[in-house]
């Protein structure tokens, strides 16, 4: 029986009600920290823990809150990334359903620690019944005294407002989610100056995803030793993995870090639908490299997918089938990212939509055997060529699909159909 | 052409300048409360939401017209909006959105004649694992079969 | 000062300070890093990409607008990969841009010609259809016009429209690849430095109504020049037309474009000043006119050297000009005051206290040289008359010639001098009623035409030269004073336009710490 964090109340009834969650000890954590620990204490524990990113970047989640400068005489934010918007993922909107006083207790422990005094959960415009039980865990936490003033005693003061976005991918990343919050377009900005130091309202900021605030609570409680041990080395902890596509039982099933990703399609997931054999897998959301079925045999955790050229991001795995035929699969996640460029950088902006005139043309039958490699040239134009990783996320599926499906491509570009269907 | 602002929607006014006091903070609630009102951001909207946070328009347009949850133009009284991207497609997205189209006769951007669907398609809506998933006016419905469209439709006013 | 750090680009290693960027840094040093949204005068974007560089140590190209350059950095802006990122970039730029470069205004000072001859060159590759957007060749302003599917969305225009005139009326609307430059429906430009949006988009989706159609770029010369069109002094240059002249109706000006004067301008200058320049060709005065007849100068100066020693000083009376160059206001009161012995020279206060003014760049007094008059002429603001009370001081002094430089004279003293047979003098550049009414008119080169100077409302002493030949027989006033002087037998002084220059500085108090042999080319503060 592998260990629990995230999801350990999933099970129970009524799990998103505080008194639920505080029958189970919830809320014990955060009044500990603010009773008896002093911020730099709760820093250490977090950075012994190896908790990294779990929105997809993986970076090591005590090492950011480091990065806040001391006494700059203004506010420090926390803002909590649940825009989730990277097709395939839906690990944070589980947590938000059943679990949303685990989150509010890891955000009022963070924010206690980098000396936040006001935390915004931006959470993507779609999910509004979500950021309805949200907004009811918050009033709850509000009425039982943990949020507001003076919380547990302490003359700790902390406030936590949801800001909705309004269907926008590219505010996840975390300065165009900077910028919505403050109103505007989601346009990233151009880095340095990082949100650490010139965030929200041009003020140190702690952006944080919500599957990486949830675990706080638990590592202030059996200490960061405890949680680093539970993954392989600089993988601590457990993860939320989204599985979706072509299996058998969808959903969020939670493990420790560096779990067999086909013991998870097989296993976790029920295998894949109607017997079918396994083709393809996009392990980490709909932005990293793709896996061919042979290259599945390996581990999730950031270092081990990254071993395998791809990537862990947000842990969501998208599993396709044999009858999948890969320039549709492809042409979806186009079309995707076409909609959702910002704009604002040139390759982006002007990349996406050719890509996607070049792909629609062969699915419709007029596709030629050069388009392969314009769509590849096109992706390698793009990557790394602007100012946030929206395109690279853009190019990477390209190249991916190409590098392990060129056959596939081209079979469709030039017969005017698709190889599989 | 002014906009006649409800008690009601007065009252959210003052809640999010409230509550989002900074910057242009209150633009993109401020949106959203006028849409729950009047079912699309008309340009008259964007000024008066303007003139709330005391921006220039331009502002407000561009705040609007960026994000795609904001409607530009009306919408019918139910907006249904299909998931096609690829966990939604992999499970079944064509069979869903055609018959859907099939059923109320229209396409993809268009509104049914009596004013009450709408029906879109839109990007990943985090449903995955329900896949395929449309969402009609903010409520999720998963595991889309042709039946259960049917029930989910039909039992719509 | 900043400390100097040692940064290496190319291979050439430069000392700078930390405070530029990689793109400053590399101008400043005469290497060429091409960029579109970054624009000197305006924050910095980094959306166009096309300034990536590879800067050791980094895993990805930087853009060179945003980067700032440290201590050792090394910087490269001639590998191939990054040249082949610039040229990609320039392609994807080029994708939906609309192949009307025969029909563009922009042709021949594009941003998109010229780095596509110079890092461009390639096999296109895109075969689909261009994309389309809602306005071509539409007006947003009395001197703007969009294009957006010429639009690179660089956002120079919303930016400069945001921080610079801060009236906030362009936008960038919907997103990705249908993103759209446009001003919110029903709205147009709003501001009075529109011609700068014109100036600063690097492409063809916005050109200038008023220029546009008249002349290829190609076909213009320039030259630099100071506007006259307020006691701001913008720093401009001016574009005229020679190897065409059927063009534009046979005008030789055909527009001012602002040039950089970190102490003055910076980038900009307003559509009042840029849109002034008709009068440098239209409506001007060429010839002597005696009468309503056109005469020959020598007739015409002998003339007027009749009606000064017919009147006497006190009888006589001048009004001064705030359009005048300093070395014409010289010369003025070197005749008039020095040997006429006049007494009775004045400056109007016509357009000077207009209270039209904002915190930009324009200024309330609608001349360019006013400091220059009171430097000259030791004239204080509470010695300047109100033309209203002209007639009164005409009749008062028992005026028998009065001589006007430019002005136009209210119709009540137009009326009182008919009545009572005074002589009416008018020098100046351009018809008005005054000269259609004057008994002599002389024809003055305007600005455009002739070397000088003029001090701003910050007094900063600025000069100015020409490539245009006076029209007619137009001339400076000082030419003008110089034969009226031989035939006065007052002493005549200046052989050419440098003697009269180094006569002026070296007696006018008011120029005593500027330097003959150094003139900063942004001019130079004098004392008032």
């Amino acid at each position: 029986m592998s260990v629990k964090i995230l999801t350990k109340h999933f099970h129970i009834k009524d799990s998103h009600k505080i008194d639920v969650y505080i029958s189970d000890g919830g809320y014990k954590q955060a009044e500990r920290a603010l009773k008896e620990m002093k911020p730099e204490e709760i820093l250490e524990e977090v950075k012994k823990s190896n908790l990294r990113g779990r929105g997809g970047a993986g970076f090591p989640t005590g090492l950011k809150w480091s990065f806040v400068p001391k006494d700059t005489g203004k506010p420090v934010y926390l803002c909590v990334n649940s825009d989730e918007s990277e097709p395939g993922t839906f690990k944070d909107r589980h947590i938000i359903e059943k679990d949303p006083h685990m989150l509010l207790e890891g955000i009022i422990i963070t924010s206690y620690t980098i000396g936040a005094h006001e935390s915004y959960i931006y959470i993507r415009g779609e999910y509004y019944p979500q950021a309805i039980r949200l907004q009811e865990a918050i009033d709850e936490a509000y009425a039982k005294g943990f949020l507001g003033e003076n919380i547990f005693g302490t003359g700790y003061k902390l406030d936590v407002k949801i800001y909705r976005g309004a269907g926008a991918y590219i505010c996840g990343e975390e300065t165009a989610l900077l910028e919505s919050i403050e109103g505007k377009k989601g346009k990233p900005r151009l880095k340095p100056p990082f949100p650490a130091v010139v965030g929200l309202y041009n003020c140190p900021t702690v952006i944080n995803n919500v599957e990486t605030i949830a675990n706080i609570p638990a590592i202030v409680e059996k200490g960061g030793e405890w949680f680093a041990s539970l993954g392989p080395e600089k993988n601590g902890g457990t993860k939320l993995y989204a599985i979706s596509g072509h299996v058998n039982k969808p959903g969020v099933y939670e493990h420790e870090m560096g779990y067999p990703l086909m013991k998870l399609i097989n296993e976790d997931a029920g295998g894949v639908i109607d017997g079918l054999k396994l083709k393809a897998v996009i392990p980490g959301g709909s932005s990293v490299p793709v896996l061919r079925a042979e290259e599945c045999d390996i581990n999730l955790d950031y270092d081990s997918v990254a071993k395998a050229g791809s990537m862990l991001g947000s842990g969501a795995v998208i599993v396709m089938s044999e009858k999948t035929c890969m320039v549709r699969a492809l042409q979806r996640l186009i079309h995707f990212y076409k909609d959702e460029s910002c704009g604002q950088c040139t390759p982006c902006r002007e990349g996406t939509g050719w890509m996607l005139k070049i792909i629609n043309r062969i699915v419709s039958g007029n596709g030629r055997k050069e388009d392969v490699d314009t769509l590849y040239y096109i992706a390698k134009g793009i990557l790394g060529h602007t100012v946030c990783p929206l395109g690279d996320a853009a190019a990477m599926p390209v190249m991916s699909f190409i590098d392990k499906f060129r056959d596939e491509f081209e079979y469709f570009a030039i017969n005017k159909k698709s190889k599989v269907e | 052409m002014s906009v006649e602002i409800s008690v009601n929607l007065r009252k959210k006014i003052d809640e999010i300048k409230k509550k989002f006091p900074r910057d242009k903070s209150p633009i993109l609630p401020l949106l959203h409360a006028f849409q729950d009102e009047f079912g699309y951001i008309s340009v008259e909207i964007e000024e008066e939401v303007a003139k709330i946070v005391g921006v220039s328009p331009v502002y407000v347009r561009e705040v609007s017209t960026f994000y795609s949850m904001f409607n530009n133009k009306p919408v019918g009284k139910y907006h249904i909006q299909v998931c096609g991207n690829i966990s939604c497609w992999l499970r079944g997205y064509d069979e869903i959105v055609e018959y859907i189209k099939k059923k109320l006769g229209i396409e993809i951007g268009e509104t049914t004649p009596d004013g009450k669907f709408t029906l879109s398609r839109v990007e990943c809506l985090g449903m995955c694992d329900q896949a395929p998933v449309m969402q009609i006016n903010g409520d999720f419905y998963g595991n889309l079969t042709p039946e259960k469209i049917d029930e989910i439709l039909d039992n719509l006013e | 000062m900043s400390e100097k750090i040692k940064v290496t680009i190319n291979g050439k290693e430069i000392l700078t300070t930390p405070d530029k960027t990689i793109l400053q840094v590399a101008e400043e040093n005469g290497i060429d890093i091409p960029h579109y949204c970054y624009h000197p005068g305006l924050p910095v974007a980094g959306n166009c990409r096309m300034c990536l560089v590879e800067v050791e140590g980094a895993r990805k190209l930087q853009t060179a607008c945003s980067t700032q350059v440290r201590d050792g950095m090394v910087v490269r802006t001639d590998t191939p990969q990054v040249k082949e990122a610039v040229r990609q970039v320039l392609e994807f730029m080029l994708i939906n841009h609309p192949l009307d470069c025969p029909v563009c205004d922009q042709a021949g000072e594009c941003g998109l010609q010229d780095y596509y001859m110079e890092y461009g060159q390639y096999d296109p590759k895109f075969i689909e259809n261009k994309n389309k957007k809602s306005k071509k060749a539409t007006p947003i302003g009395k001197y703007v016009i969009l294009d957006q599917e010429r639009c690179i969305l660089c956002a120079r225009c919303v930016r400069f429209t945001r921080f610079i005139t801060k009236t906030e009326e362009i936008g960038i609307f919907n997103r990705g690849d249908h993103s759209e430059v446009d001003l919110f429906p029903g709205k147009e430009l709003n501001n009075r430095y529109t011609g700068n949006l014109v100036d600063i988009c690097p492409v063809g989706a916005m050109t200038c109504r008023d220029f546009r159609f008249k002349c290829r770029v190609w076909y213009l010369e320039e030259f630099d020049s100071i506007c006259p069109g307020c006691s701001r002094g913008c720093n401009i240059k001016i574009y005229y037309n020679p190897h065409r002249p059927h063009k534009a109706d046979g005008n030789r000006v055909l527009r001012f474009k602002p040039r950089f004067n970190p102490e003055v301008n910076r980038y900009w200058m307003c559509d009042d000043g840029r849109y002034g320049y008709k009068f440098i060709d239209e409506n001007r005065i060429m010839y002597p006119l005696k009468g309503k007849e056109e005469v020959y100068l020598d007739e015409a100066i002998n003339s007027f050297v009749s009606l000064l020693k017919e009147s006497i000083p006190d009888r006589t009376f001048y009004l001064l000009s705030a359009n005048s160059t300093n070395e014409e206001l010289f010369a003025t009161k070197k005749f008039f005051v020095d040997n006429y012995k006049l007494e009775n020279i004045f400056l109007p206060d016509e357009d000077i206290f207009t209270g039209d003014r904002d915190d930009l760049l324009i200024t309330e007094d609608k001349h360019p040289n006013t400091n220059g008059v009171k430097a000259i002429f030791n004239i204080l603001y509470k010695d300047l008359i109100k033309l209203d009370e002209l007639r009164e001081l005409l009749e008062e002094k028992s005026i028998s010639l009065l001589i006007v430089n430019r002005h136009e004279l209210p119709e009540d003293v137009l009326d009182f001098i008919k009545e009572n047979g005074i002589k009416l003098v008018y020098l100046g550049t351009n018809f008005n009623k005054t000269s259609k009414a004057a008994d002599l008119v002389f024809p003055i080169s305007v600005f455009a035409e002739k070397e000088g100077s003029f001090i701003n409302v910050d007094k900063r002493f600025q000069k100015f030269s020409s490539r245009l030949e006076p029209l007619g027989v137009s001339m400076p006033e000082w030419v003008l004073f110089n034969r009226l002087s031989e035939l006065m037998e007052f002493p005549v002084y200046y052989s050419s336009y440098m003697n009269i220059f180094k006569h002026m500085i070296s007696e006018v108090g008011a120029f005593k710490n500027i330097d003959l042999n150094n003139i900063n080319k942004y001019g130079v503060l004098v004392e008032l």
